[in-house]
């Protein structure tokens, strides 16, 4: 994580969102080196899941005010779908997969729009579970497939932020396992990546720094094992 | 049944085609009289052009009425004042339907769900009253345009009868086998993902807005070419073509027959015209009385409408499943 003067990778500066008139984050600052994966973490409603959205562009939560730059764009002026153009990919809480759809239709529209990333072949290489349910609705696979699945569409685009929303969530013990092998192969590639997660000491193994929000404010910056080893911190802010 | 659904769904466009293209020489078997043929397939155009519309995207439009209307008059125009020769009246029509399609799409598709309804509803009937009142000096107000003395041929060929029937026919092959590409293309999925959630496919970089206008347009080109076969057909332009109960009934069609499946709308709108032109003869005035109850019937007890029908009773008596079929 570097404080420099405005010429990292990933930037956020002093972004407040608002959902309707809820005032949810209030006004955070950090930057991302090229590679970087951070956890964001806190309790329950600090709003960690709007700042991803907000990060995505979404057109809920409102982004009133801040500035934020991936790889020299604004993202701050764009729609969603511009966003994700740039290359922000987000996997959110409900995995992002469209129902009524089979794994590899699922894949394909994630190739409709520039840029792309990864060839199909190449993601079935990579996930042969996906390619032995290829003409499978994908929302009837279970829980830990349809995460696979979408990682696996994040990387068949051209991704420079990924944003994983609580890939862990609902997931059984083994199959939380999975997802963390194949988070640790995605954390090789290269990709600036921040997670979002409950499970805070499962992200803390993947991320090499930390951000600790409380009520729409960062807390705590740092590195991964500064929280590990912080026992008031983790205390205060996390539960664990 | 359950042969021909298999069949069907192995040799799609030839079993149409040879459905569509045989259909004058059995008709009158079961009631059916030259001309009626035409229709049906005219209505089944429009009808398999909304489906790409509802079906896929789930927009319901009670203004495709516009479409059919506005080409309807074009047609009519070109026509009485250009040359009975068809093919620059059905261009100009086609031309001018979309034009009004991007127009109307682009107002009425930020909306979603009722309010995208009751918009293309008034915008229906603000061109409708404006045909019968402004616009009445070229249209012909309340008496419909009237085309005396005109029959519209091609390259020189009279179109009526069955030389009418076969372009009919034709243009329907043609437009199936595109909708059919159409639903398997990433263009068509995408309208289908627009069904169940669109900002899932923001987040994949798709410009939503952009699709869903592409899928009015797609399904209003179709409304159009239908709406000019009519007046080819038949060379009269008629009020109730512009009329909302134009976009009602293209709408009781879809459901009846089974929306999301083409084939579905299409059987729809043969039931449909059947219904009111042979059937409603023996049941007299009460004809639209049952053909409502049959609606409502089919509503509540089949909501895939006869599609939903024929997968049934393939389910039941051949224990099949019906997971390949549409």
């Amino acid at each position: 994580m570097s404080d420099t003067n405005g010429n990292s990778f990933f930037s956020v500066k002093d972004v407040h969102a608002y959902y309707g008139e809820s005032y949810i984050v209030q006004g955070i600052s950090f930057d991302l080196n090229e590679g970087e994966i951070v956890a964001l973490l806190g309790r329950n409603g600090a709003g960690k899941t709007t700042t991803l959205k907000t990060i995505a562009r979404a057109l809920d939560p409102k982004l009133k005010q801040g500035e934020i730059y991936l790889a020299g764009q604004n993202l701050h002026d764009m729609k969603t779908h511009e966003a994700a153009q740039a290359g922000v990919q987000l996997v959110p809480e409900d995995r992002r997969i469209i129902p009524g759809l089979t794994v590899e239709e699922n894949l394909i529209i994630a190739q409709v729009a520039p840029n792309i990333g990864w060839e199909i072949d190449r993601i079935y290489e990579h996930f042969p579970k996906l390619a032995e349910r290829r003409k499978q609705e994908a929302t009837s696979m279970s829980g830990g497939e349809q995460q696979m699945l979408a990682v696996a569409r994040a990387l068949a685009r051209d991704v420079k932020l990924l944003l994983l929303d609580e890939p862990y969530e609902g997931l059984a013990p083994v199959i939380v396992h999975e997802i963390e092998s194949i988070l640790q192969e995605v954390k090789k590639l290269g990709i600036t990546t921040i997670i979002v997660e409950q499970n805070a000491v499962a992200a803390l193994k993947l991320a090499d720094s930390a951000l600790i929000l409380d009520t729409g404010k960062i807390v705590f910056k740092g590195t991964a094992k500064e929280v590990l080893d912080n026992k008031e911190l983790r205390e205060e802010y996390l539960a664990i | 049944m359950n042969k021909s659904t298999s069949i069907f769904s192995k040799y799609p466009i030839p079993i149409f085609s040879l459905v569509v293209l045989s259909f004058p020489f059995w008709f009158e078997y079961i009631g059916g009289y030259p001309g009626l043929d035409t229709k049906i397939l005219i209505w089944a155009l429009m009808a398999l052009g909304f489906d790409i519309l509802l079906g896929f995207t789930g927009y319901l439009s009670f203004g495709h009425a516009i479409f059919f209307g506005v080409s309807a008059y074009a047609t009519g125009l070109m026509l009485k004042h250009f040359s009975p020769e068809i093919i620059p009246a059905m261009f100009i029509a086609v031309i001018v339907g979309t034009i009004m399609a991007f127009a109307v799409g682009y107002l009425t598709m930020k909306r979603s769900g009722i309010y995208f309804s009751i918009l293309t509803l008034a915008f229906g009937e603000m061109l409708n009253s404006a045909a019968l009142s402004t616009l009445q000096d070229i249209t012909g107000g309340d008496n419909g345009l009237t085309i005396p003395d005109v029959k519209p041929v091609l390259f020189g060929i009279r179109m009526d009868g069955l030389s009418m029937y076969f372009l009919a026919a034709a243009i329907l092959i043609l437009g199936y086998y595109l909708a059919r590409r159409i639903a398997t293309s990433p263009f068509g999925l995408i309208l289908k993902a627009i069904k169940s959630n669109q900002e899932r496919l923001e987040y994949t970089g798709i410009d939503v807005q952009k699709y869903k206008l592409g899928g009015f347009v797609i399904s209003a080109i179709y409304a159009s070419i239908a709406g000019s076969l009519m007046v080819i057909y038949e060379p009269y332009v008629a009020t109730e073509y512009l009329h909302w109960s134009t976009s009602g009934e293209l709408v009781i069609m879809s459901v009846m027959g089974g929306v999301g499946t083409l084939v579905g709308p299409m059987i729809g709108a043969a039931f449909m015209l059947y219904f009111e032109n042979v059937l409603s003869v023996p049941l007299g005035e009460e004809w639209l009385l049952v053909l409502g109850i049959i609606f409502m019937a089919i509503v509540i007890f089949l909501p895939g409408g006869f599609m939903e029908g024929l997968a049934r009773i393939k389910k039941r008596y051949f224990n099949k499943s019906n997971k390949e079929e549409k």
